[in-house]
């Protein structure tokens, strides 16, 4: 099993590479401000099995989610973008950030299987997988403005 | 000589995404199509081929893996050049790809530099 430092890491380091390279935003942690998401929000989630067994969800605001799009496609901030735009985008960005997990945890979890990303919306959204999962969750600022919640949750399979 | 290009993703997004990333590239082709999945991609394909397809790999209805395999034992499909683009990075996946056909491995994310790396080869 990950120590809790080392999955708290690898989360962080799959979403800074993922944001930096094709969102165009910086993702930082900052224990002083704890990021609060607040209203109308959208999760992206992708559920994993083989090694490991769990989800990985991406939780922002709608306005966030807008803006994560808009970079995506290279659209201006004013110009207007449609609901499903948005939330393929949100999914992506889970897919994205769990094949980066993956790349990651390949050493000691060589086989994990991913499904197609998913994307809800509404209000105190939460990632859960029972109470013996193990969690990182992760609480970021994205450009020192907007907040995001990484959540990794698993278990490790039965052999 | 001007290429055509064929874009295989199930993401909508994306599929508009890799269309930027290219053009970002420096990259210019005179034509690009769209499919959103690996069955509706070999039936364009059937009706009007193209020199490049970049192609994801987990879809519905039928995967890029899969895709590959199908493309190779048609006619049209002999001399396209199949880059996967995809978040799966598995050495054993990808050895396995290419052994089916496919010409080139894109990992998500991704970057114009990279398209151009890989692309490159095949515009010619």
């Amino acid at each position: 099993m990950l120590d809790q430092m080392t999955l708290n890491d690898t989360v962080l380091d799959a979403a800074r590479e993922v944001f930096e390279t094709m969102i165009y935003m910086d993702v930082e942690t900052n224990n002083e401000a704890s990021p609060v998401i607040e209203g109308q929000s959208l999760l992206g989630s992708i559920t994993f099995k083989g090694c490991l067994e769990g989800c990985l969800a991406v939780c922002v605001s709608q306005s966030c989610a807008e803006r994560i799009a808009k970079n995506m496609l290279g659209m201006e901030p004013e110009e207007s973008l449609a609901i499903d735009e948005t939330c393929d985008a949100v999914g992506e960005v889970a897919n994205m950030v769990m094949g980066s997990i993956k790349t990651r945890l390949q050493g000691t979890y060589p086989t994990i299987e991913v499904s197609i990303p998913s994307v809800i919306t509404g209000r105190e959204l939460r990632n859960t997988l029972g109470d013996k999962a193990v969690k990182a969750v992760v609480s970021a600022w994205l450009d020192e403005q907007e907040a995001v919640e990484f959540s990794f949750l698993y278990r490790e399979a039965k052999h | 000589m001007a290429k055509s290009l064929m874009i295989v993703d199930d993401s909508a997004t994306m599929r508009k995404i890799i269309i930027r990333t290219v053009r970002m590239s420096g990259l210019e082709f005179d034509r690009t199509e769209e499919a959103g999945n690996g069955k509706e991609a070999l039936e364009k394909l059937q009706e009007s081929p193209v020199d490049i397809v970049l192609c994801d790999i987990n879809m519905p209805e039928m995967s890029g893996t899969e895709m590959v395999k199908e493309a190779r034992k048609l006619d049209c499909c002999k001399e396209t050049k199949i880059i996967m683009v995809s978040t799966e990075s598995a050495e054993e996946l990808i050895s396995g790809v290419m052994a089916d056909g496919a010409n080139g491995y894109i990992t998500k994310p991704f970057t114009p530099e990279k398209f151009q790396e890989k692309l490159t080869p095949f515009m010619n």
